[in-house]
C-alpha cells in the first residue's frame, strides 16, 4: 500500500506539487497501478542481469569546435531573458 | 508496385502533369479546411510552407527535372517531432508556443526532397495515452465513425491520412503509438526496428523505447517512406540506419516462409477480432506460408515490466521542463523551487503526472531492486524468448490491439485498464523489434481491425515484403478499399 506520505515524498522528490483534493484520487490511482507492477515481482528469479537490449555501443567523435545555434534564437523560447541570459526572478 | 500505393500514383501524376503540385496541395488544405473541425486532427496547419514547397516542385517539373518518389507529396508530422520554426508541442501545456531551433533529422530529410508538410498532427500529451484524448487541444476524432477515438497516441496522424487529409504522416511509437491508432482508423502504422531511424529532434518520452516510423494507405506507401527516414545518424548515437531498402523487395513471395502464432497475444481478444486475425492467417496458407503455433509465455509480464521502465525513463526525461530554457512557467512563486514545482504542476497534465510519479516512484530508494532492477531483469528474459521464437519462424502474427477503437471518453474503472490494451503492441518496444500494423476486416461493431506482423531486428525487408503480399491478396478479395479522400 502507498500512503499518502509516500505520495507526497516522491512528488517533491519530481518537482510536483499535489493539491489537497488530488491526493486521494492519485494515491488510489498509484495503489492500482503498483498492485499491478507487483506482477513482476512473481516472476522467476533467476531472469539474468541486465541485458544491453538494444545492442548499443559507444559512439566517439572528435572533439572540435562546430558552429553552433543562435543565442537570440534559443533565448527567444526562454519564459523570461535579459542580456543574453536565461532570467528567473526570486519569487514571482 | 504502384498498383495500390497512393504516393507512387500522385508521384506518376504530378510527373506526368495532371495535376500542378500547388493544385494537389490546394486539395488537401481545402479537404483539411472542411474536414478538421470535426476531426481535430491537425493542431496545427502550415499552408504558407505547403504552397511555398510546392511552388519549388512546380518549377522543377516546368524545369522538365523528374522528382524523388516523395517529391511534392502533402505530408504531416505528429506534434512531438521538431520543426524548425514551427510551433512544436507534443499537445502539452507546457510547450505552448514552442518553436524549435532546428529540424529533426526525419524532417531535415524529407524536407531535403521537399516534401510538402500540410500541419503537425494531435496526439497525446507527451505520447503519453492510447486514445489521443490526454492532448491540450482535445482528442483526435475516429473518421470511420466519429463516436469512437483515433488511438493514441498518434491519433491525429492516424486519422489524418484515413481520412485522405494527408498522403502519409510520421508518428511515433514507443508502446504502440504508431500501430494501434493505425488500427484504430484502418490504415498502415509502421514502427521500424530500434535505432533505424534516427530519433534526433524526436522529443524524448521513454528514450531506449522511442522510434519515428510511418502511417500510411498502403504498405507500399509506408515501405517508400521507411526508406526515405532510414539512415545513419551521427546525431543520434544508437541511430544505425537501414540494413536494406525495403521497397525493391516487396514483391518478394512469402511462399515457404514459417508465420509465427503465439497463443499469449491471443488472450482476452475480442472474438471478432480474433476471428479476423484467422482469416488473415489463411489468407497467409493460400498464399502458400506455413502457420506455426508455439507459446512465449514472458508476453504476460510485457505491461507492467512496460510501464515500469517507460515511466522510470520519462520521470528522468520529463525533468528537463523546469520553467526556465523554454515552454511555460508559472506567474506566482515564492522562491526557485516552488516556481519549478508549480510550473510542472500546471504544465502537465494528469496522465503525464500519473506517468513521472511512477516513474520516480519505481527509481527511488527502497524500490528500486523489487521494480526497476527486476523489469530490465525480465526485459533481458523477454528478449531471449522473442530470439528463440524466431529460429521457429520468421515473422509472427498477432492481432495490433485486442478490441476495435473504443467509444470517446470511455471510462475506464483505473487506469490499468487502459494500459492492459497495449498487450500486443508493448512485446516489440521492449525487444527492439520491428512491427506494423495492416487493415485486416472489420470486427462485429463495423470498425476496422488491425493484423500486426513482427519480425527479428532489422529484418524490415522481409516483414514489409510479407505485410504487403497480404494486402495484396485480401485487397483483392475485399470489398470496398480505402480511397484517397481528397477525391484524386
Amino acid at each position: 500500500m502507498v500512503t499518502h506520505e509516500e505520495i507526497l515524498k516522491v512528488a517533491n522528490l519530481a518537482k510536483l506539487s499535489v493539491a489537497p483534493e488530488e491526493l486521494d484520487g492519485l494515491t488510489e490511482d498509484m495503489n492500482e497501478i503498483i498492485r499491478f507492477a507487483d506482477t513482476v515481482g512473481e516472476a522467476a528469479a533467476d531472469a539474468g542481469e541486465f541485458d544491453n537490449i538494444n545492442g548499443l555501443f559507444n559512439v566517439f567523435r572528435e572533439d572540435a569546435v562546430a558552429p553552433s545555434y543562435d543565442r537570440e534564437e534559443i533565448l527567444h523560447n526562454a519564459p523570461c531573458a535579459e542580456d543574453g541570459y536565461f532570467l528567473v526572478r526570486r519569487r514571482g | 508496385m504502384g498498383k495500390y500505393g497512393t504516393i507512387a500514383r500522385l508521384h506518376a501524376r504530378l510527373e506526368k502533369k495532371e495535376i500542378s503540385c500547388t493544385e494537389l496541395t490546394k486539395a488537401y488544405l481545402g479537404a483539411i479546411g472542411k474536414e478538421n473541425g470535426g476531426l481535430n486532427a491537425y493542431v496545427k496547419v502550415t499552408p504558407e510552407i505547403a504552397l511555398d514547397t510546392a511552388a519549388k516542385v512546380d518549377a522543377k517539373l516546368a524545369a522538365g527535372e523528374s522528382l524523388s518518389p516523395l517529391e511534392g507529396i502533402p505530408m504531416t508530422l505528429k506534434d512531438n517531432i521538431s520543426t524548425k520554426g514551427v510551433e512544436t508541442t507534443c499537445c502539452s501545456k507546457m510547450l505552448r508556443g514552442y518553436i524549435p531551433v532546428y529540424d529533426a533529422a526525419v524532417w531535415k530529410a524529407l524536407k531535403a526532397q521537399n516534401a510538402v508538410l500540410l500541419g503537425k498532427t494531435n496526439m497525446d500529451e507527451f505520447a503519453m495515452g492510447s486514445s489521443c484524448e490526454t492532448s491540450c487541444f482535445g482528442g483526435a476524432k475516429n473518421p470511420r465513425d466519429r463516436s469512437r477515438v483515433a488511438g493514441g497516441s498518434s491519433g491525429g496522424a492516424a486519422a489524418a491520412v484515413s481520412a485522405g487529409l494527408a498522403a502519409y504522416a510520421l508518428g511515433s511509437d514507443t508502446g504502440g503509438s504508431i500501430r494501434q491508432p493505425a488500427s484504430f482508423c484502418g490504415v498502415v502504422g509502421f514502427k521500424p526496428t530500434y535505432g533505424a531511424v534516427s530519433r534526433y529532434g524526436l522529443i524524448a518520452y521513454a528514450s531506449s523505447f522511442d522510434q519515428i516510423g510511418p502511417i500510411a494507405p498502403s504498405v507500399e506507401d509506408a515501405a517508400l517512406v521507411y526508406d526515405a527516414i532510414s539512415a545513419y545518424d551521427p546525431m543520434d548515437s544508437t541511430c544505425s540506419g537501414s540494413r536494406e531498402p525495403v521497397c525493391s523487395a516487396l514483391g518478394n513471395g512469402v511462399r515457404g516462409k514459417r508465420i509465427g502464432v503465439a497463443k499469449e497475444f491471443f488472450d482476452g481478444v475480442r472474438p471478432d477480432v480474433a476471428k479476423a486475425l484467422a482469416d488473415a492467417a489463411d489468407v497467409f496458407r493460400a498464399l502458400g506460408a506455413q502457420i506455426v503455433e508455439f507459446s512465449l509465455p514472458p508476453v504476460k509480464y510485457c505491461v507492467p515490466v512496460y510501464y515500469i521502465l517507460a515511466c522510470a525513463e520519462a520521470s528522468s526525461n520529463l525533468g528537463r521542463y523546469d520553467g526556465i530554457r523554454y515552454g511555460y512557467r508559472t506567474e506566482h512563486y515564492a522562491d526557485r523551487n516552488d516556481m519549478v514545482c508549480k510550473t510542472r504542476s500546471e504544465g502537465f497534465g494528469a496522465e503525464v503526472k500519473r506517468r513521472i510519479l511512477l516513474g520516480t516512484y519505481v527509481l527511488s530508494a527502497g524500490y528500486y531492486d523489487a521494480y526497476y532492477k527486476k523489469a530490465q531483469s525480465l526485459r533481458g528474459a523477454i528478449v531471449r524468448s522473442f530470439d528463440a521464437a524466431f529460429r521457429k519462424c520468421d515473422v509472427i502474427l498477432a492481432p495490433t490491439v485486442p478490441t476495435t477503437a473504443f467509444p470517446e471518453h470511455y471510462a475506464a474503472k483505473d487506469p490499468v485498464e487502459t494500459y492492459l490494451t497495449d498487450i500486443c503492441t508493448v512485446p516489440a518496444n521492449i525487444a527492439g523489434l520491428p512491427g506494423i500494423s495492416v487493415p485486416c476486416g472489420r470486427g462485429g461493431d463495423g470498425m476496422p481491425v488491425g493484423m500486426q506482423l513482427i519480425g527479428p531486428k532489422f529484418s524490415e525487408a522481409a516483414l514489409l515484403c510479407a505485410a504487403n503480399q497480404y494486402e495484396l491478396a485480401a485487397r483483392e478479395t475485399a470489398t470496398g478499399a480505402t480511397g484517397t479522400g481528397v477525391g484524386l
